[in-house]
């Protein structure tokens, strides 16, 4: 199970970034986002998993989409001058991020204490709890988000108006 | 579980691993495509990245639920960049008729 939503989520994502078309790559990182919402489930976080279905699949990507149909051009623009070394030194940095990261994890001690101590199942995240533990501990935090996304779509609102 | 086996059947190492390439690959798609959307998209997987490792982490602490909520306050975030980042997109193409990140480079009309 592990393996299958892993697979779904990166090939979603490399599909993203070798695709040409911006609508085909939208809809990539919506497969890449339920192969997320997969991985969120096997790690007893179905409260994550309806959260990352309904804010990202549901509201962030469908944004984008819409923003994507607005503007004319699907495809990619013609580069106006190339620039091969940075580009060839952007994949030697992401590689060399990846392959370091990983034989990170691999070789750490720590990682591996950590994966066998906690290897039995906890029980799964409840609504009930995530609410709890919000509104007992960090009720401050959860008005400065209220009131951030308030800011947000004002912002947004009178970025994108023409005349205000 | 250690090594290979631990990525193959979802041990902590597996989580990790998914959440570095996802990394790696948003980081790839910000730094590679030129259009302005794409590169977003490469922001939201590495946000996601992000997320992944952090719950990872939380179900092997022993289902930790501050956690979720802290990975809520991220999604409300997200959602705000989101709804920012693509107003400013389009304010650009009006300005501009483009959205390839090479031909906004400068600031001057």
């Amino acid at each position: 199970m592990f393996l299958a939503f892993a697979l779904i989520t990166l090939l979603g994502a490399l599909g993203m970034l070798l695709q040409k078309n911006i609508i085909v790559a939208g809809l990539f990182m919506v497969a890449a986002f339920f192969g997320i919402a997969g991985l969120f489930v096997l790690l007893a976080n179905p409260v994550a998993a309806a959260l990352q279905l309904i804010v990202y699949s549901g509201a962030i990507m469908v944004l984008v989409l819409f923003v994507i149909m607005m503007l004319s051009s699907h495809e990619e623009e013609a580069a106006e001058v190339g620039h091969p070394i940075q580009r060839w030194l952007s994949v030697l940095l992401a590689l060399a991020l990846a392959a370091g990261g990983v034989t990170l994890v691999l070789a750490s001690k720590g990682v591996r204490q950590l994966a066998e101590r906690g290897a039995a199942m906890p029980p799964a995240v409840t609504l009930q709890g995530v609410g709890a533990a919000l509104f007992e501990g960090h009720v401050l935090g959860f008005e400065v988000a209220g009131l951030m996304l308030l800011a947000a779509m004002v912002g947004a609102v009178a970025l994108t108006k023409r005349n205000l | 579980m250690t090594g290979m086996d631990a990525i193959l059947h979802g041990g902590l190492q597996g989580y990790l691993v998914v959440a570095l390439l996802l990394f790696a690959i948003g980081l790839a798609a910000v730094l590679l495509r030129r259009t302005l959307l794409m590169q977003f998209m490469g922001v939201e997987l590495m946000l996601n990245a992000a997320n992944v490792a952090l719950l990872a982490f939380a179900r092997f602490r022993g289902g930790d639920l501050q956690a979720t909520v802290f990975y809520l306050f991220i999604i409300a975030v997200a959602a705000c960049e989101a709804a920012v980042g693509l107003a400013l997109i389009i304010g650009l193409y009006r300005h501009r008729d483009t959205t390839d990140s090479d031909r906004t480079a400068s600031l001057k009309q």
